[in-house]
Order: C-alpha cells, then sequence, then structure tokens
C-alpha cells in the first residue's frame, strides 16, 4: 500500500508535467524545421528555468513560421525577445506579472530605455503597469520622441492618473494624429489636458 | 476392528477394493502429456507471462519506472499532434469571459476581400483558425473571440495570402518578419 501510494500520484505528476512540456515542443516541431525547432526550444527552455515567461518565445516562433521567416531569423527573433523580457524583469522587479513583462519587452523594443521601466515602477509599486507600457510604445511608435514619451507617461503616473484617463488620453492622441496633428504636439496636449487628475479631455476631437 | 458392526466391515471391505481404471481416462491423460511435450517456447512463454506472481519493487524503481512510462507517454503525444494548420483553434482561446477571459471584437473593412481571419498569438498564429464574418456592409468584416487579460499581437490575413496590420490599434514594435502585425492590450474584467 506504501509503495502504491508513493508511485502513483508520482506517476501521474510526471506524465502531467510531461505532457505540458511536449504539448509545447509538439507545437514547434509541427511549425519549425528540426534545426530552428531545437534552437528555439533550447532558448524557451532556459527562459522557464530562468523564471521567464515562456509562451510568448514559443508565440513568437509560430508568428515567423506563420509569416514564412527563415529559420535563423526566427531563432534570432526568440532570442532577442528573451533578452527583452530578462531586462524588463530586471526593471519591473521579480514579482512582475507575465503581462508587464510582455508590455514592457514591446515598450523596450519600441526604444524605450530600462531605466524608464523603473522608474514607472517606482512611481507605482503595486498594481499592472500593462497600460502604461503599451501607451509608451504606441507613442514612440506614433512618433514621439522616447524622451518625450517617457515624461509625459511617468507625470501620468506622478499625478495618479487613473487607467480609464490613461486609455482616454490614447484613444484621443490617436485620433489627433489620424487627423494630421504632429505626435509630439498631439501627445503634450492630451496630457495636459489629464494630469493632474483634472476634469476629462474635451470631446472635440477630431473624427476619424 | 474385530468390534465392528458386520455392516460397517462389509463397507470397509468395500472400500478397501481397489478401484479398476477408466482406460478412457487414462487415454485422456496421456494425450495432455503428449500436447505439454509437444509445446513450443513461445507456448510456454505465453504460460510463464499468464502465471500470476508477486513481484517486489523498491519506491526508487516505481519511481524510475514511473518516469520511463511519462517519457513514453510524451513521445507518443509528440509524434500524434494533428497538424494545427488544420484549421482549429486552441480551446483556450475559446473559453468562456467566466473563467477570465474577455470577449473582444475585431473589425478590418475590406471591401473586395472574399476571406478575412485574424491571426495571433491567442490562436498560435494558425491563418485559418478565426474566420472573420461578412456583416453585408460596405465590405466590414468581424469576428468575436475570447481573449486573456493582457498584450496580444494580432494581424489580418486577406485571401489566404495578405498579411494587414489593424488600421485601429497599435502597430507591434519589434521585429515582425516583414508583415505588419498590430498589438490589443485586453484589460482586466472589472468586478
Amino acid at each position: 500500500v506504501k509503495l502504491r501510494t508513493l508511485v502513483v500520484p508520482a506517476l501521474l505528476a510526471t506524465a502531467a508535467a510531461a505532457s505540458r512540456v511536449s504539448a509545447q515542443d509538439a507545437r514547434l516541431a509541427a511549425r519549425l524545421d528540426p534545426p530552428t525547432s531545437a534552437a528555439v526550444a533550447a532558448v524557451v527552455d532556459s527562459a522557464r528555468r530562468e523564471g521567464l515567461p515562456a509562451e510568448p518565445l514559443v508565440q513568437r516562433a509560430l508568428e515567423g513560421s506563420s509569416k514564412g521567416a527563415a529559420g535563423p531569423r526566427i531563432t534570432a527573433s526568440v532570442r532577442a525577445l528573451r533578452e527583452r523580457l530578462r531586462t524588463a524583469r530586471e526593471a519591473l522587479g521579480p514579482a512582475a506579472p507575465e503581462a508587464d513583462l510582455v508590455a514592457g519587452a514591446q515598450a523596450l523594443a519600441a526604444g524605450l530605455d530600462p531605466g524608464t521601466l523603473a522608474r514607472l515602477r517606482a512611481l507605482r509599486p503595486r498594481g499592472a503597469l500593462a497600460l502604461h507600457l503599451v501607451v509608451l510604445a504606441d507613442l514612440v511608435q506614433k512618433g514621439v520622441r522616447p524622451g518625450a514619451a517617457s515624461s509625459l507617461v511617468l507625470d501620468m503616473a506622478r499625478s495618479r492618473a487613473s487607467d480609464a484617463d490613461l486609455a482616454d488620453f490614447q484613444r484621443l492622441f490617436e485620433a489627433d494624429v489620424r487627423a494630421g496633428a504632429p505626435p509630439g504636439t498631439a501627445a503634450a496636449t492630451r496630457a495636459r489636458g489629464i494630469a493632474p487628475r483634472g476634469p476629462s479631455a474635451p470631446s472635440g476631437a477630431p473624427a476619424s | 476392528m474385530d468390534e465392528l458392526d458386520p455392516v460397517l466391515r462389509r463397507a470397509a471391505d468395500a472400500l478397501r477394493q481397489p478401484v479398476p481404471p477408466d482406460p478412457a481416462a487414462r487415454e485422456r491423460i496421456l494425450a495432455a502429456v503428449r500436447a505439454e511435450r509437444r509445446a513450443g517456447p513461445a507456448a510456454r512463454a505465453w504460460d510463464w507471462l499468464r502465471r500470476p506472481r508477486a513481484v517486489m519493487v523498491s519506491p526508487l524503481a516505481g519511481l524510475g519506472a514511473a518516469a520511463v512510462v511519462a517519457g513514453l507517454v510524451a513521445l507518443a503525444s509528440t509524434s500524434g499532434e494533428p497538424d494545427r494548420g488544420g484549421g482549429t483553434a486552441r480551446p483556450a482561446a475559446l473559453a468562456s469571459p467566466a473563467a477570465g477571459y474577455r470577449t473582444v471584437q475585431f473589425v478590418l473593412v475590406a471591401g473586395d476581400a472574399r476571406t478575412v481571419t485574424v491571426v495571433g498569438d491567442f490562436n498560435d498564429w494558425n491563418p485559418r483558425a478565426t474566420p472573420l464574418s461578412a456583416t453585408g456592409r460596405d465590405g466590414v468584416w468581424s469576428a468575436m473571440v475570447a481573449l486573456r487579460p493582457g498584450p496580444h499581437t494580432y494581424s489580418f490575413v486577406v485571401d489566404g495570402r495578405t498579411w494587414v496590420g489593424d488600421p485601429a490599434a497599435t502597430p507591434a514594435p519589434g521585429d515582425d518578419f516583414g508583415r505588419p502585425s498590430s498589438v490589443i492590450l485586453v484589460r482586466e474584467a472589472r468586478t
């Protein structure tokens, strides 16, 4: 009876773990050529050992496969994402959730520096940062200089702008840019409209 | 014995008489013995396998056996993995919003398109997994997808070959492999 109580749970636990790993490896093996699959699996395994999220790395590889990228480029892209996830975790702290790490990695890819992520974390030691980080990346992607974008979003965090304020800011900024406003001017103008926790931004944004 | 009742004595004498052998039974026994002698190694091995016996296993050996079985299970599931290009979405992407997912609407205006699909990190980037439906008005295509909270990267694929970013969303930063992607942030549901 004692042997059975030891072996049966161990068997089930080991089979479950093996099943999870094999399911992930199966996705890579089914979509990538064997050398690329092996290289990507090694990166994914190393990330998992570091406690970094593995699924975004698998998804990056699958994205490359679906878009017809060559194996070496897929592997390089997965490695680069692992580095950015690692940097984001160093800046945001070991307890940062996966969503914050992924958004942080995207902000780094957009050209923001790790110091901005760390300052954002210092201003908001608790609570999710994914929205702030996505807005940061969006500003830079749309043409706002990284330094200016960092200042605006850090000011909003400092003034405790709510998530709803931030979402409104992003929506109105995008509308202004689509209407032809210079990105830097649009961002600065809309940021003044919400900080510090002021009235809602005027609703006269040009329609897109 | 001398004091036994005469009836009992007659019964005891009758029991002491040898029983005459049954010729048919003797033949059956000899046939069985001959058949046993003719059995080959395979039959003997099968017989050995079927015979129940007690086996002593240490806990360490049991764990080792469990690991071997788990490895075989993993190998079997790897080799039997269906082609994910076949057009089925991962079940997780279809989980109900009650399980922490939120339903997101994807919309693309593509007037001349014959098919539009949305492809992203929620369906393993499978271009056939999540088709959009034509709403019948001005080339507007739409699909509802249940997504986990957090940032998601995605693209639209028009007519199975043209990758299109979402004009209403943020372009995905970083390497997009030469084909545009967009980012959506799904926020936690308010409770």
